[in-house]
């Protein structure tokens, strides 16, 4: 099992949804604005760079989402094509993971919908890749276990709940910042996540045993 | 549990999602509610259950794999873009260029400026049709005038005006007369040419030679009002060139030519001799309008 250390990182980064005045931006900012400009102008090479900037949170949230590492491949690869293809539409005074993340959101959506319709009887669902380097084998193997049937449980929930759930507690983005990317209120997404974490509760509850 | 407080309100009081207000009443009930607390306590077990799965991530060959499946994709062209998309993307780009958006602006505002002005039911100065250049004595020859309204009908071959005084003024039985639409309708309605008023008088080419102030070989003269610039209010023009053909620039006619001084004593409307013209004459009396020819209705 892989440790890194950087996914870490990424949740614990924040999402800024705030617009910046140009001369604020932080230079990591304005390096990704620079890309922007060079990708418009016909550089793919700049275009490469923002998809090295920013594959792993694409990645991970889309496997969050959706529970299969093909999936999230799949899912990121079209959300970069569509980044791509949209790119001048994006505002460059404003950060650009939201606007990535908003993205990942909608197609993770449409994903969701296609395997629905192929889904009979058989739900595939594996886990990413796990990282608790400082477990003895024992307990990384229980660990991963109870990752696996969250994942069922989280996957059975319906998709708004769901959406409102892995973006609030999972990626640890604000309730602001969660309706921003889902386009609702936030007396929607909190909602939304009561009723998510009390099913969870429930859920789990009932496959583990414990408090009703 | 049996206390029927808000399981939804712990639910988010567990993750500090409550406003302050159902923070507070939440936090007061806790503090008296066993039943409750035992509850939040089971989902914050729960909830860091949940929070575990932030310890799942992707692989870095994954995410290798898929950047170089997007390159492909990109460089091969495969998701080319709708030539909208292409479209939409060029002027946005542009747009953000400072030079290029100033540029687009100007365009803009002059296309505005020139489409108001044709708008317009008259203007004092008509600047679309003539240009007067400033700080000289010249004008520029006017386009399509023969598009604008024709004051003088048309004369049949071998009909003789009734009117000396019109015939005479006239070299040719073919000879037109043109004034501006914009001054045209602002004349009908005020009885007043305006500023900026533009007349021209094109020869006919045909028909004997009559003896009048337009004898001679001028093919195309234009009067112009302009208070500002011309003694007496109007500025007379001889746009003949040498070889007869019209001229793109003609000089201010000099006092000399007699033009002011003919078109001042006789011209029954200022300088202009509505009297000849019906179009204008009916105009002026406010009787019964002659339908003139060749109204631009552009």
């Amino acid at each position: 099992m892989e440790l890194r250390p950087d996914s870490l990182l990424l949740v614990e980064t924040p999402l800024s949804m705030s617009r910046l005045p140009h001369e604020e931006l932080s230079a990591d900012a304005a390096e990704t604005a620079r890309l922007v400009q060079l990708t418009l102008s016909g550089d793919s090479a700049a275009f490469e760079e923002i998809i090295q900037r920013y594959e792993t949170r694409v990645m991970t949230i889309a496997a969050r989402i959706l529970g299969t590492r093909d999936d999230a491949r799949d899912v990121a690869q079209e959300v970069f094509l569509r980044a791509f293809k949209y790119l001048h539409r994006m505002d460059v005074q404003k950060p650009m993971e939201p606007w990535l993340v908003r993205i990942t959101v909608n197609v993770c959506r449409d994903a969701a919908r296609t395997r629905q319709r192929r889904r009979d009887t058989f739900v595939a669902v594996e886990t990413p890749d796990a990282v608790d380097g400082a477990e003895d084998p024992h307990t990384g193997l229980v660990r991963k276990q109870e990752r696996l049937v969250l994942r069922r449980i989280l996957d059975g929930l319906p998709e708004k709940e769901r959406l409102a759930i892995v973006l609030r507690d999972i990626e640890g983005l604000t309730t602001t910042e969660v309706a921003s990317i889902l386009q609702s209120s936030e007396t929607t997404v909190r909602s939304q996540v009561s009723r998510g974490r009390l099913r969870l509760k429930a859920a789990i509850d009932r496959l583990m045993g414990g408090h009703q | 549990m049996s206390c029927a407080f808000s399981r939804e309100m712990l639910a988010l009081h567990a993750e500090g999602d409550l406003p302050a207000a159902a923070a507070d009443t939440t936090s007061a009930h806790l503090a008296t509610c066993v039943h409750c607390r035992q509850f939040l306590e089971h989902l914050d077990a729960r909830q860091a259950l949940v929070k575990s799965l932030r310890l799942e991530t992707v692989s870095r060959a994954d995410c290798e794999q898929m950047r170089r499946d997007v390159m492909a994709r990109i460089n091969d062209g495969r998701d080319r873009s709708g030539w909208m998309l292409r479209v939409e993307r060029a002027v946005l780009v542009a747009v953000q260029q400072r030079s290029l958006a100033t540029a687009a602006f100007l365009v803009l505002g002059i296309v505005s400026v020139s489409v108001l002005a044709q708008m317009r039911d008259a203007g004092p100065v008509v600047t679309q049709v003539a240009t007067l250049r400033d700080g000289q004595e010249d004008m520029q020859r006017p386009e399509g005038y023969r598009n604008w309204v024709a004051v003088n009908q048309p004369m049949e071959p071998g009909h003789r005006s009734t009117d000396a005084s019109a015939t005479r003024m006239l070299r040719s039985p073919n000879d037109r007369v043109y004034i501006d639409p914009a001054a045209y309708r602002r004349y009908v309605k005020t009885g007043t040419f305006p500023e900026g008023t533009l007349m021209i008088w094109e020869s006919g080419g045909r028909g004997a030679p009559l003896d009048g102030p337009h004898a001679g070989s001028s093919q195309l003269l234009a009067s112009v009002k302009n208070s500002a610039r011309f003694d007496g209010g109007w500025g007379f023009f001889d746009f003949t060139g040498p070889d007869g053909a019209p001229a793109s620039t003609a000089q201010a006619l000099p006092e000399s030519s007699g033009c002011r001084t003919c078109h001042r004593r006789d011209a029954a409307t200022d300088h202009v001799f509505t009297q000849f013209y019906p179009a204008l004459e009916s105009a002026r009396r406010g009787a019964e309008r002659v339908e003139p020819v060749g109204i631009n209705r552009s």
